[in-house]
């Protein structure tokens, strides 16, 4: 019980843990859930976000490094750019790689994750370690190439405010233009799709690839420039596999996804307080953190069940 | 929507209620320590002795302790911040990998000190611990050098941290220092917590006829020893913890940072007042570093052993110091 209450009181027990360690979490959580959840959409298995976030962090360091002091707006917004442009250009190539060599993009962008970690740990130990060339890591960025908190005092910070606004968008987009549409449909059947309803389905499944990176890559601009201001290895827990269940449980759906990585973020920030205070183990942590995952997972299949038989005696 | 609201609700004051019954803890007056690990505690290494060290300083100054197990900077960042606005009196990060974490948090909370192991960060409540490691890696060396048949050793790294990289170099150093001709390949793991890639890299460099390997991979390192131990006719050398007995037949020595005694200077100095925040060198003289022969395995002569004592003697003496230079 003091470790449940542990747990609660970590993710939600005080305006820090609210403000300044859940939504925190959940801000890479939202955004990567959001590019996996568009390439499934797409019925393409982007299992790539991981790297995509690196990638990203990486365009965004580089571009904080070399603007060194200009203006905040600037630095921010290039970091942006560069973030966006390291995700797309990293499932750019497994997007490449699909449509010419047909090489399927679970193995391909599995494979890109270990290269992008890999690239991530010879960097900081390469062009982008810090002067005096002990530590892996980058030197800290500059005050202009922070990120601008929400709320004075905490440390939310703007790729949160970014990440619900994409989230809208998105849903916006899937339910009520021809484009979202037409990327559904290809998910649905891309057969059926570029037969009966005429769709390019080659050049749909670059595009959402490349924009499904792009957030990606500003989930990892928003992690160096909001959270830890210099490039690091092992900058991800995982965040690009976690990721994958935030988006699956709020079923691709981009409003959801904003519920569902905040529950991820409560979860990630109060298993650090069972470990804090209640001295649980950090094994033990994960299991009870596994098992919420779980059992939540089997509320909603239980639920998505009655419903379905409501409907099917509806039906007779 | 709402009913979900609702239900979170209920929970938030539900749990609050029992928590604020059955918390007691808090700010009475007690001596409060936290340590934050970056691996898990039970790699018989580095984290192992690290939360042996935290024990030792619950049991000897009756501090009340606090663990975590933490991955990426921002987690490093945010255990500070939450240990702090705890009003712990001794923060300590066990990596250099926290100085930039303590740099960021510790001004907000001055009342709190913070310590990295490893790092070069000071501040007005920021220290740093500094292991001369490479002094006892230098003995190993020698040590090593002598029990080799085939001329050539290996040194196996979880990855390219700093102090890994000199400790290596005054292995090296130590084992030229007395056969100028001995080969030595290096080789490095990728993370600190895959046994299994451990063992694959051990036994990949006895097939390159290795046959002494001088291991610092903390859990990862444990499939090290595992291998020497089925492949035999090597030795395998243990660092950070005495590791000698995780495989004691096949194990040479291990190479020791005395954790507890390290931290318990330190919190004994914080709890009675007297600490000033420095980096703080740990070496030989101040007997926390030091090489450890294995004493299941009696393989080194007495030259050997006596040269090494006589090394050890002269430099703690200041006479001696080794033909490199020295991590920071």
């Amino acid at each position: 019980m003091d470790a449940l209450a542990a747990l609660w009181d970590g993710a939600f027990g005080s305006a820090f843990a609210i403000w300044s360690a859940t939504l925190v979490r959940a801000t890479p959580l939202l955004l990567l859930g959001l590019a996996v959840a568009l390439a499934f959409r797409a019925g393409l298995l982007n299992i790539g976000a991981e790297g995509q976030l690196l990638m990203g962090a990486v365009g965004a360091s580089a571009a904080a490094l070399s603007l060194g002091t200009a203006p905040r707006a600037i630095v921010v917004l290039a970091m942006l750019a560069a973030g966006a442009t390291g995700g797309a250009l990293w499932s750019g190539i497994a997007a490449w790689l699909k449509r010419r060599f047909g090489v399927l993009e679970v193995i391909s962008t599995i494979m890109l994750n270990f290269i992008a970690a890999a690239l991530v740990s010879w960097l900081v130990r390469g062009p982008l370690q810090e002067p005096t060339r002990i530590y892996p890591q980058s030197s800290t960025f500059s005050a202009s190439a922070h990120w601008p908190f929400l709320i004075p005092g905490q440390r939310l910070h703007l790729g949160f405010a970014i990440g619900v606004v994409l989230a809208l968008v998105l849903w916006w987009w899937f339910e009520r233009t021809a484009g979202g549409f037409r990327v559904r449909a290809v998910g649905a059947g891309a057969r059926a799709a570029a037969s009966a309803g005429g769709v390019d389905v080659a050049s749909t499944v670059m595009r959402v690839f490349l924009v499904s990176g792009a957030i990606a890559g500003i989930a990892g601009a928003a992690e160096v420039g909001g959270v830890t201001w210099a490039l690091y290895e092992g900058l991800s827990p995982g965040y690009g596999y976690t990721a994958i269940a935030v988006a699956l449980l709020a079923r691709l759906d981009p409003r959801w996804i904003i519920a569902t990585s905040i529950f991820f973020g409560a979860l990630e920030a109060g298993a650090a307080a069972m470990q804090r205070d209640a001295q649980v183990p950090a094994v033990v942590v994960q299991i009870v953190v596994a098992l919420v995952v779980l059992g939540v997972l089997a509320v909603t299949a239980l639920r998505d069940k009655q419903m379905a038989q409501r409907l099917a005696v509806d039906a007779e | 929507m709402v009913k979900l609201l609702r239900l979170f609700v209920i929970i938030h004051t539900v749990l609050l209620a029992t928590a604020c019954g059955t918390k007691t803890s808090g700010n009475d007056g007690a001596f409060r320590v936290a340590l934050l690990t970056p691996g898990p505690i039970s790699d018989q290494a580095w984290n192992s002795s690290a939360y042996k060290g935290l024990e030792r300083i619950r049991d000897s100054l009756g501090a009340e302790i606090s663990h975590i197990q933490t991955k990426t900077p921002a987690e490093f960042e945010e255990n500070f911040r939450q240990y702090g606005a705890k009003g712990y009196d001794l923060v300590i990060g066990h990596g250099f990998e926290f100085q930039d974490a303590a740099q960021r948090v510790g001004p907000e909370y001055p009342n709190t000190i913070y310590v990295t192991t490893g790092g070069s960060g000071t501040g007005p409540n920021i220290a740093a611990l500094s292991f001369a490691f490479d002094e006892p890696s230098f003995f190993a060396g020698i040590a090593a050098a002598s029990v080799s048949q085939n001329g050539v050793m290996a040194v196996l790294g979880g990855t390219e941290l700093p102090p890994v990289k000199s400790s290596f170099a005054a292995f090296e150093a130590g084992a030229r220092s007395v056969r100028p001709d001995i080969q030595i390949l290096t080789a490095f793991i990728g993370n600190w917590d895959d046994a299994a890639a451990g063992k694959e890299q051990a036994l990949a460099l006895m097939s390159r006829r290795a046959d002494v390997i001088f291991q610092n991979a903390d859990a990862a390192g444990l499939g090290a020893f595992q291998a020497v131990r089925e492949r035999g006719k090597a030795w395998i050398i243990g660092a950070n913890a005495d590791q000698n007995q995780v495989a004691p037949e096949v194990t040479l020595g291990s190479v020791v940072i005395d954790l507890p005694h390290a931290f318990l200077l330190v919190a004994r100095e914080v709890q009675d007042g007297s600490f000033t925040p420095r980096v703080v060198h740990l070496d030989t003289k101040s007997d926390v570093v030091r090489w450890v022969p294995n004493p299941s395995v009696q393989v080194l002569s007495k030259m050997v052993t006596d040269h090494i004592d006589g090394l050890r003697a002269q430099l703690i003496a200041g006479t001696f110091t080794l033909p490199m230079a020295s991590a920071p």
